[in-house]
């Protein structure tokens, strides 16, 4: 629905004289109602989409919102604005996304454990991720990886593990924050191998690698993408990555080491709040994937070190029951001691 | 080196990278100058110009440009209606806005924009040459160390402030104590928030900055009214050049610390400024005019806080370790740009990443003009009647409060803290001590608890043999604690006899 500004001061200029407002009153109903059936007719979205990112200023969930963003209005027709509104460990963006009204103009960007395992971590009678909001694509994931230092006394994850289990509570790892995406994945290796690591809190990733090449702590976790730089240089060693299968020759999995194949993945996901009309999801979901197969939009995240592996809504859904479940486990195991 | 830094060089000489670094100064001094409206932010709004560039000569340098001018921007409103916009900008209020008060709103600026390009022009060069000896140093600096030095840091404050020890001491532990408010960092549980989710995140920084300063300066400017009558606030005289020379070892010395203070990831611009600033009141002739208008008071913070920006590159280019939300932005920046940050960047991209640098240090050029042509117009605010000015400022202090994260709640925190700085300036009490606390507090306890994870059970090893550094530090606070207290004492006391007679 626009309007053209050059009729409408054509038709203020018509209406303007006295005489003609007898005619004016009838071709005013008209023009209404032909504006207002327009708007019936009207495709989603028809003005811009706002989406809450419940992150901080400069993270990487701030830069890939960024990406995905500056493409995506080509597809929509309509811009993508992102609306940062961090703080409570990401509840009160989701809150707000949770609360506002669900037609498809307000979404969220989230994580499988904002999503999932914060309802077990952060307590809260406010809302139910899982009743509360729909998931409209998964935009990609990362698979995590164990890293030492290549002058350090660690060659494979054998010896670190053996190491490990000979020095309880010795060890010590860094990790970017409580119950985000290296301490998550460090407590479900403690947990399913009975380690016990000293885990030292960083403020995000970058300062948790420092720690390690530092020498200060023996171990931590990492993207490769982030690290490969450093592997490269001959710094930084990969023990295990994420996943039933190797993605990086001569790297076990962590399906090798003894590990739950869905262990260590974040899953970057654009949800909806639910009740959001079928037929505006569907607008949504086909404009993601067709982000994900535009070639600019694919080197830009590759230089980022991200994937594009998109993931439709209904499929990540099923994702989602497992990790619920799975997460549960984890919490409450912690939890309790 | 020599012949990729003359590549370098050659590749920085364009047109196209000038306009958009000036592009960038000139945004990053508008975002700069709302208060509310963060560096970061503005950054962020505008990495996509950057990436969608696609030339790391221009996407990079603008960004920088943006970086830059945000910093300095942000000393603008200190000193003209005393609403430090970041922590960045506390010490520039101290003497800043007296200076505005005396009809001097020009002089302040002219001085604060040369401190700041001097300081940064160097701070820069610095890097520079110095980036790839530097890097190995950068890493030796982890929790004990930053926590140590915070520590220091908090002790200087509050022997250094105006007033009795013991006020100081009070308004700094009150800050430090405001500062746990919120969540545990290491658990998570909430603290002191009486049940509140508003306070799950403790009290925001911004808020309590415009409520501590700029409200009680309403305060009073609407108490006085029209009484001292409406034409008070002149744009002011040009500073002289006289002035600026005078004030050359003082920038020379807060360029010195804030570049150190900058090599250390995780320390930061406020703490920066108020090193340069305290430092400057200790060796300068005349230590009670600080506060009250003293124009090197202005030269010392506004060179400490632009002196970090230099070296903060050196740990995201060498090992691609972001030291603050800004660095991490520009960190995205480069990635999206084909350049990854680490230890191979120089190695691979070492012309590029040159010609960045190059283009850093010719960026504080072309701040200086940009600055310069700005000054008029920004000094001219405090010339409009104070029957608008005032009004525009209670708008500007609101609605900054509310732009920083859009929080209902931080309105309320602005209130009150504003009737605190009421309460505090009645009872002659100096609230910096309070706000420094506060910042440090919250850094102090992460580090510590940091450290503490990272010593284990063997702690007398891990204090005299891995960390000696923090060892060292932490036996040195107290005897420089004694030492500067007596002299501040002495000092005091020489003006009040002065005075006097």
């Amino acid at each position: 629905m626009s309007i053209d500004p050059v009729g409408v001061a054509a038709a203020s200029r018509w209406f303007g004289s006295r005489g003609r407002v007898r005619l004016a009153a009838p071709l005013f109903c008209a023009a209404v109602l032909a504006i207002s059936l327009t708007v019936a007719q009207a495709q989603y979205p028809e003005k811009p989409i706002t989406l809450i990112v419940p992150y901080a200023a400069g993270g990487s969930s701030d830069l890939n919102a960024r990406v995905f963003t500056t493409f995506i209005n080509e597809y929509l027709g309509q811009p993508m604005l992102i609306k940062l509104v961090p703080g409570q460990a990401g509840q009160k963006g989701t809150l707000e996304a949770v609360r506002s009204a669900p037609d498809g103009y307000t979404l969220l960007f989230t994580d499988n454990y904002r999503d999932q395992l914060h309802r077990y971590t952060f307590r809260n009678d406010a809302y139910d991720t899982n009743t509360d909001l729909v998931p409209v694509a998964r935009v990609n994931y990362g698979e995590i990886g164990i890293i030492v230092r290549t002058d350090g006394p660690y060659a494979t994850w054998a010896e670190l593990e053996a190491d490990a289990r000979a020095r309880p509570g010795q060890l010590t790892m860094s990790h970017s924050g409580l119950w985000v995406a290296l301490f998550v994945p460090a407590l479900q290796i403690m947990n399913n191998l009975g380690l016990q690591l000293r885990m030292v809190p960083y403020r995000g990733g970058g300062p948790a690698k420092a720690a390690l090449m530092a020498g200060d702590v023996d171990v931590s976790m990492a993207f490769p993408a982030t690290v490969a730089a450093d592997v490269e240089a001959g710094r930084i060693r990969i023990l295990a990555t994420a996943g039933p299968e190797r993605i990086l020759e001569g790297v076990p999995s962590f399906a090798e080491i003894g590990l739950p194949a869905t262990t260590g993945f974040m899953h970057r996901v654009v949800m909806a709040p639910a009740g959001v009309p079928e037929d505006r999801l569907r607008v949504l979901r086909e404009a993601f994937a067709r982000v994900q197969a535009e070639e600019a939009y694919q080197e830009l995240m590759d230089q980022l070190g991200e994937n594009t592996e998109y993931l439709d809504g209904v499929d990540y859904e099923l994702v989602r029951r497992q990790q619920s479940n799975d997460y549960r486990e984890l919490a409450e195991s912690l939890l309790e001691q | 080196m020599i012949e990729t830094l003359l590549v370098g060089l050659d590749a920085a000489l364009r047109i196209d990278t000038f306009v958009w670094i000036s592009a960038g100064l000139l945004l990053g001094m508008l975002m700069g100058s709302l208060p509310g409206f963060t560096t970061t932010m503005g950054m962020s709004v505008l990495v996509p110009i950057s990436f969608l560039v696609g030339d790391p000569l221009i996407g990079i340098p603008f960004l920088i440009g943006v970086y830059k001018g945000g910093i300095y921007g942000g000393s603008v409103p200190a000193i003209l209606v005393s609403m430090p916009g970041t922590g960045a900008s506390i010490a520039t209020v101290f003497d800043g806005h007296e200076l505005t008060k005396k009809g001097q709103p020009r002089k302040a600026l002219e001085m604060g924009l040369y401190a700041s390009a001097i300081s940064d022009f160097f701070s820069d060069v610095f890097t520079l040459v110095m980036i790839i000896p530097v890097a190995a140093v950068v890493l030796n600096f982890g929790p004990p160390e930053i926590a140590s030095v915070m520590f220091l840091s908090l002790v200087i404050i509050a022997v250094t402030s105006t007033g009795p020890v013991i006020k100081g001491l009070i308004m700094l532990c009150l800050g430090v104590w405001l500062g746990f408010i919120g969540a545990d960092p290491f658990s998570g549980m909430a603290r002191y928030t009486f049940g509140t989710n508003e306070l799950y995140d403790g009290f925001h920084l911004i808020p309590m900055l415009i409520g501590l300063f700029a409200l009680p300066e309403i305060f009073n400017a609407v108490k006085e009214g029209d009484r001292s009558g409406s034409r008070i606030a002149f744009v002011g005289e040009r500073l002289r050049l006289a002035e600026l020379k005078r004030s050359l070892r003082t920038i020379c010395r807060s360029t010195v610390i804030g570049t150190g203070i900058g090599l250390v990831p995780g320390l930061g611009q406020p703490i920066a400024a108020m090193m340069g600033y305290i430092a400057a009141k200790n060796a300068s002739k005349t230590p009670e005019n600080f506060g009250k208008g003293e124009l090197d008071g202005v030269a010392a913070a506004e060179a400490a806080n632009n002196a970090v920006n230099g070296p903060t590159m050196v740990p995201l280019l060498t090992l691609g370790i972001p030291g603050d939300a800004v660095t991490a932005l520009l960190l995205g920046a480069f990635m999206m740009q084909g350049l990854r940050p680490g230890p191979t960047l120089l190695e691979t991209s070492g012309e590029t990443v040159f010609a960045i640098l190059i283009a850093m240090v010719f960026a504080n050029v072309l701040f200086l003009i940009i600055g310069y042509v700005t000054i008029p117009l920004f000094a001219r605010v405090v010339t409009i009647r104070r029957s608008l000015l005032i009004p525009v400022t209670i708008m500007l202090a609101f609605a900054g409060t509310y732009l920083a994260r859009g929080n209902p709640f931080d309105i309320v925190t602005l209130i009150g803290f504003g009737l605190v700085g009421i309460a505090a300036r009645t009872a002659r009490f100096d609230v910096a001590p309070m706000v420094m606390g506060f910042i440090l507090g919250r850094e102090l306890e992460y580090t510590f608890g940091q450290t503490l994870a990272l010593a284990g059970e063997d702690w007398m090893r891990f204090a005299f043999v891995e960390r000696i550094g923090m060892t060292a530090v932490l036996i040195a606070t107290p005897i420089i604690g004694i030492l500067l207290g007596t002299r501040m004492n002495r000092l005091r006391q020489r003006a009040i006899a002065r005075e006097q007679a």
